[in-house]
């Protein structure tokens, strides 16, 4: 998804990663002096303190905003996600450190040769925290759920290729036809088109097994008082305060998880964070940017951090209907012009120079491509040729942010010296992305792509087909050569042809440089020396049931 | 009668006419363009060396040159907001308190709305609409400073109207207009003069607030408050990025404060020698 939207809680280069954040500066101020009063007041009520059992193993840990919702219908951020894997359960889900799929409750599943049938066997110890047995039921009712207009659900986009789908949306069936549970062990799902990205649909948190008795019981409260089966089952949520979930003793992995609890407090900034982090309060922190260099710098806490390259992808969208970026010569002289090493420099290395359009965390990653180095001369060469010699103005749209405009000024410090005259035109993020999906509205931005799926697909087909015109191709980029090659890899489910064929796509792209190919951001977390077991996710929250701590001090 | 400067006038106007000739003189005595990178410390400012007295930041470019040309966006939007700032204010303050009544009323209370909102989160609530400019940064600042001045001035214009002099223009048949330029207002130019003087060192720190917000001046034009904004990442490992800047606010303040005061110690002396 585009960054900013789902990125506003990823960890540690957030302060690019979390547009959303960062941009509405006036609006955050206004929103912060809320919390504020609501902080206050909320210390005049008073939580009641948190009591465990002496000896309890607690996982401490904070976020600045709440977590927007509990019910895996309606959940599509990280910091819902983060909680939803820990209470649901899934079919199949993503390694802890990797995004290779493997078993959550499906022990077993197969894929018709056409791929369009899978076949997942289940469990047959899981249980929902209420008691009752996880059955094959359970599965198709919550996507049955999710694909429910009423529901209003953002995920009934990825379910919608299940045959009988639409009947079902359109209220013409009863039950989607294409999901068959022919005992409480086994489920089918059979598509109406081939679907190679279909289990990583599944991974999804929307695709988790919810009880019905508890949705309709609660009916909307249901995100307040959820049940599930997952290693972790929600205590306590006091809204902009904590959320606490504890551990499932019926969890069907025995001695899993090994926490007893979780706690997240509410309301506390990144900065706040960093002294709650010194100050021993919290196990697992972000890494503030007014921190990360002196984190870096200190080695006592370097060798405390973790990293991760997301699979992220960072870049100067050009709008090719717009001159002089219609010239795909102006194009590649900005990729020359762009001195991507000393933008990794800035970032105090969190990130890595890209080569093309997907990132090394992504299979199909073409680790042999070339892109462009930096070269000012050959920029220049480009230019002049071009006929635009004797340099001209642009205009870079990008969100307002305190990194984003340190990258700014870097990369309008370069197109100087090819004698481009940058304006840097600091924009909030929602007015920003309605500007860049208007047609011949903004001729260079700034922008970023978080992978949905582990796929090529998720990049080359989101964000550089014709179809997205208007939607995530915003620098309105179509090559025929391109659309071709996509159509053709679409269905396949070999994955060494398929990879083989968005590579040949991908090469066809970054020639013609439709973007200033940036750099894949990597992103940093800080644990106390007492954590053991948590590792990032390239592309999802951390999981924590595999977490464990080692008798420290504020315990 | 001679006019000679108290202590505190002399030296609010060396440390004014050193920040002006230092404006004024930039790209003389800049040692370096501030907007270009002149040294290889990406990501790792620099410390101040003797090629780079002050240090570069972390784009690589050299503090000084930039506190220096920082002097003439500090220096313009101080004093080029500080005359809209005295536009609006006068103006209301002198309607109030020489027509009075409704006028009056319908002005002050008008004022005290304007009084209870906090300065900085109304132009930060401006600026978002107007997009961050020098022009916009100047209307911003004057749109929410001119309330302090509109209530001095209708206090003194108040008083003034009430003088026998201004009563004996009046009967003469003069008429508002001329009442007001030529008796009004030439009475209440001191202490407009003082608190413009002293206003100035407002707005700067409103300008450097504004920019510490990213809502000031856009870049690469160097200005002291999106210096210090863009030191923040930097404030354990290279805090001279920020102290820099933060002293040369200091020194602008202070330097347009004693000027101030200093005026309006004068002024004091003045209206006790009178009575």
């Amino acid at each position: 998804m585009t960054l900013t939207q789902r990125g506003a809680h990823r960890a540690a280069d957030r302060a690019i990663n979390a547009r959303c954040a960062a941009i509405h500066r006036p609006v955050i101020a206004i929103a912060f002096t809320v919390a504020v009063v609501l902080a206050l007041s909320g210390c005049r009520s008073g939580a009641p303190p948190l009591r465990f059992p002496p000896g309890a193993m607690v996982l401490n840990l904070a976020a600045i905003s709440d977590v927007p919702t509990l019910d895996p219908a309606a959940g599509y951020d990280v910091e819902s996600w983060m909680f939803e894997q820990m209470i649901f359960d899934t079919l199949v889900r993503y390694s802890d450190a990797g995004v290779d799929l493997v078993p959550d409750l499906a022990t077993s599943w197969e894929s018709s040769p056409d791929a369009t049938v899978f076949t997942f066997h289940l469990r047959r110890a899981a249980r929902f925290t209420n008691g009752r047995t996880v059955t094959s039921a359970d599965f198709k009712y919550a996507i049955e759920r999710v694909l429910d207009p009423a529901t209003r659900s953002k995920g009934m986009e990825y379910y919608r290729g299940i045959a009988g789908a639409a009947d079902f949306i359109a209220h013409r069936a009863k039950s989607v036809a294409g999901i068959a549970t022919p005992d409480p062990w086994t489920i089918a799902f059979h598509l109406a088109a081939r679907d190679p990205i279909f289990l990583q649909k599944l991974a999804m948190p929307f695709a988790a097994a919810v009880p019905r008795e508890a949705v309709e019981k609660w009916g909307e409260d249901f995100s307040r008082h959820v049940v599930g089966s997952g290693p972790f089952m929600l205590r306590q949520w006091l809204g902009g305060q904590r959320i606490v979930v504890v551990k499932n003793p019926d969890y069907f992995i025995k001695r899993v998880p090994r926490l007893d609890a979780v706690v997240e407090s509410i309301g506390v900034s990144d900065d706040l964070q960093w002294f709650k982090f010194e100050a021993g309060e919290i196990d697992v922190s972000n890494i503030p940017p007014a921190v990360f260099p002196y984190v870096m710098k200190t080695p006592r806490l370097r060798d405390l951090t973790l990293r991760i390259v997301t699979v992220t992808t960072r870049y100067l969208g050009m709008n090719c209907q717009m001159p002089p970026f219609t010239d795909d010569r102006v194009r590649r002289a900005f990729n020359y012009a762009v001195n991507k090493p000393k933008l990794i420099a800035v970032l105090n290395g969190r990130g890595i120079v890209a080569n093309g359009v997907m990132p090394p965390g992504l299979p199909g990653y073409d680790p042999h491509l070339t892109g462009y180095s930096y070269d000012p001369a050959r920029a220049r060469q480009l230019l002049e040729q071009a006929g635009l010699g004797r340099g001209f103005e642009a205009t870079l749209w990008m969100p307002a942010d305190q990194t984003m405009m340190i990258l700014g000024q870097s990369i309008q410090q370069d197109l100087d010296l090819v004698g481009v005259h940058l304006m840097l035109k600091a924009v909030a993020f929602a007015p920003f992305l309605e500007a860049i999906r208007q047609p011949k509205t903004v001729p260079l931005f700034f922008s970023g792509w978080e992978a949905d799926f582990p796929d090529p697909a998720n990049f080359l087909d989101v964000l550089l087909s014709r179809k997205q015109w208007g939607g995530n191709n915003d620098a309105f980029f179509s090559d025929p050569r391109v659309e071709a090659l996509l159509a053709e890899a679409a269905p396949l489910s070999d994955l060494a042809r398929r990879y083989a064929i968005y590579r040949e796509a991908e090469r066809i792209v970054v020639s013609d440089a439709p973007w200033v190919f940036l750099y894949y951001p990597i992103t940093y977390e800080i644990q106390q020396p007492w954590v053991h077991g948590y590792v990032l996710n390239p592309m999802r929250p951390a999981r924590l049931e595999n977490v464990w701590l080692s008798p420290h001090p504020a315990s | 009668m001679k006019f000679r400067l108290n202590a505190m006038e002399a030296a609010g106007a060396v440390m004014v006419l050193s920040l002006v000739t230092v404006a004024i003189l930039a790209p003389w005595l800049a040692p370096f363009d501030p907007t270009r990178a002149v040294a290889n410390t990406f990501g790792d400012p620099g410390s101040p060396s003797h090629m780079f007295p002050l240090g570069t930041d972390q784009l690589g470019r050299d503090v000084l040159s930039r506190i220096i040309y920082g002097a003439r966006i500090s220096l313009i939007v101080g004093v080029a907001a500080m005359a809209v700032t005295m536009t609006i204010g006068v103006t209301i303050g002198l309607a109030s308190g020489f027509f009075g009544g409704a006028i009056d009323f319908v002005l002050m209370r008008f004022t005290d709305v304007m009084l209870t909102l906090p300065a900085l989160l109304l132009a930060m609530a401006f600026v978002a609409v107007l997009r961050p400019s020098i022009w916009s940064i100047l209307l911003v600042i004057g749109l929410v400073s001119w309330t302090q001045i509109a209530r001095v001035v209708r206090a003194e214009a108040l008083t003034m109207t009430q003088r026998d002099f201004v009563t004996a223009a009046r009967a003469l048949g003069a008429p508002s207009s001329r009442l007001i330029a030529r008796h009004v207002m030439p009475n209440v130019m001191p202490i407009i003069v003082v608190m413009a003087v002293l206003g100035v060192s407002g707005t700067l720190l409103l300008d450097a607030g504004l920019s510490f917000l990213t809502l000031g001046v856009p870049p690469p034009t160097p200005s002291w408050g999106r210096m210090i904004e863009e030191a923040t990442t930097y404030f354990r490992t290279a805090p001279w990025l920020a102290i820099f800047p933060g002293l040369a606010i200091f020194y602008a303040v202070l330097g347009f404060n004693l000027l101030g005061y200093g005026f309006l110690r004068r002024r004091r002396r003045a209206g006790s020698a009178l009575q």
